[in-house]
């Protein structure tokens, strides 16, 4: 059986960005989606200006568009990001056990890949809001980044980490979160 | 990528699968543990997790509660057993042990369930904290055991119970019970109505062998225990053991420390003859000893 993980890490380091709102501020890292945008994490973006470089080398400065600290989102106008864009999977049809990778710079290491399983999906805490929780290993500049499936579907967006699971905001929520800024 | 696809899917197939089998276990305050339905109507966990000696309430793989009683224990190799009234829970799918080895992809899950995934890094060995001889090879994982997981099901690929994960032993080694060490604990079970408690009536402490000893004898272990006190009316005060011997091995299992000693008493050598391996006056001899009963008292745990 070929495991063509390496496949599937160059399929996904072609939609992920490194992200930076100030001058020798740490990495994070940002998924190109939908079109022309770049989604991350709120915590990764403060200011309205940010610059990102993709896989190629391009730099490029981005325009904050939306922000929600709560949900811990944020999109970003990047014209000129032009294709790839991750193609998105369904995370109520994700399956506890399936295998999940992501793609980042942990602590600074570019687009670096770490594997694992869905581990649950749901609250961590009692009525809290809802994860897709991984048994896979993150660091601080893996938030924002892609959280994908065996095919490379993108499922969530890298947050947290909370003991050694990964939390990833599901995908729809993204959606959700992108429609209601009055893009896709 | 269909490999990997293929891989994805199976490992998500085993956990529905080890899932219907998987029981939340409240069987102490604050965090709870996990289960597995061995066999019709028992279910197994870790011992360290059960604080009670009677009831403990279950959560079925439906999300359902249902009370269980405390049928058995065996604390040397961290398993209990409770006997449950749930006949339409399916029952596990055990695997044989000797289908696991070195390099396996497993899967640890908790009640709901949740999942972790890794490989089976050993299984038995000698180092210390591997109680390998006694517990039929301890399965040694390279993954994560979060917190609830003790107890629960390590399966296989197709979702085969291979083992009873725990981390009773030690916060920083993640190991499972194999199948077969279970097994074992359940036949008993079956076969008496109870898990009984191997005993010899002796005291120990861990002595180091001197080199020259070990190298007259024989011997490739750096330590054994010696016998500081001997029960009256015990099997090893039947069996002529005296205080001052040192026992280096016990049916044919090394013997490097009172744990080692504890786990090679297992439930079904209860009523066996064995023979411990003794150093007396610095010279070797064999000690033919009936393993006995441990004596029930009011108090037993």
């Amino acid at each position: 059986m070929m495991l063509d993980l390496a496949g599937l890490a160059e399929d996904l380091r072609r939609i992920t960005v490194e992200v930076t709102d100030q001058p020798d501020q740490a990495l994070g890292s940002g998924v190109l989606w939908p079109p022309g945008y770049v989604v991350t994490n709120a915590h990764v973006v403060r200011r309205p200006r940010v610059t990102l470089q993709l896989v190629d080398g391009r730099r490029l400065t981005g325009e904050l568009l939306a922000r929600d600290a709560d949900a811990d989102l944020a999109l970003i106008r990047a014209p000129g990001a032009g294709m790839p864009v991750a193609t998105l999977g369904d995370p109520d049809a994700a399956r506890i056990g399936s295998l999940v990778v992501a793609v980042g710079h942990p602590r600074g290491v570019r687009a670096a890949l770490t594997a694992g399983i869905i581990h649950a999906i749901g609250p961590i805490v009692h009525g809290g809001v809802s994860w897709i929780q991984a048994d896979l290993r993150l660091a601080p500049g893996n938030s924002g980044g892609p959280l994908a499936d065996a095919a490379g579907r993108v499922v969530g967006l890298n947050a947290r980490v909370a003991g050694s699971l990964a939390l990833a905001v599901p995908m729809s929520q993204v959606r959700r979160f992108v429609r209601a800024a009055g893009v896709a | 990528m269909d490999g990997l696809l293929n891989l994805s899917n199976d490992l998500a197939a085993a956990v529905e699968r080890a899932g219907r089998v998987a029981f939340g276990v409240n069987g102490r305050a604050r965090l709870g543990s996990t289960g597995v339905h061995w066999r019709r109507g028992l279910v197994v966990t870790a011992d360290h997790t059960v604080h009670v000696d009677d009831e403990v309430s279950l959560t079925r793989p439906d999300g359902r509660t249902v009370t269980a009683r405390v049928a058995g224990r065996d604390p040397t190799i961290d398993v209990a057993v409770l006997r449950v009234d749930a006949p339409d829970v399916e029952v596990a799918d055990v695997a044989s042990s000797d289908t696991v080895r070195v390099g396996h992809i497993v899967l640890a899950l908790g009640s709901g369930p949740r999942v972790s995934w890794g490989v089976v890094s050993a299984i038995g060995g000698g180092r210390r904290g591997l109680r390998s001889a006694a517990t039929g090879d301890m399965l040694h994982l390279d993954l994560t055991l979060y917190p609830g997981f003790s107890g629960g099901p390590l399966v296989d690929v197709q979702g085969r119970v291979v083992g009873i994960n725990t981390s009773g032993a030690s916060r920083h080694l993640q190991v499972a019970i194999p199948a077969a060490a279970v097994d074992r604990v359940v036949d008993e079970l079956e076969r008496r109505g109870r898990i009984p408690r191997a005993y010899l009536g002796v005291s120990t402490q861990q002595v180091r062998l001197p080199e020259a000893l070990r190298q007259q004898i024989n011997l490739d272990q750096q330590t054994a225990v010696v016998v500081v006190e001997v029960q009256p009316g015990s099997p090893a005060a039947a069996a002529g053991l005296l205080v001052g011997d040192v026992v280096v091995s016990l049916g044919g299992i090394r013997i490097t420390d009172p744990t080692d000693l504890r786990t090679a008493l297992r439930p079904d050598r209860v009523g066996e003859r064995t023979v411990a391996s003794v150093l007396r006056g610095g010279e070797p001899r064999d000690v033919p000893v009936d393993v006995g009963e441990r004596p029930r008292r009011a108090d037993a745990r």
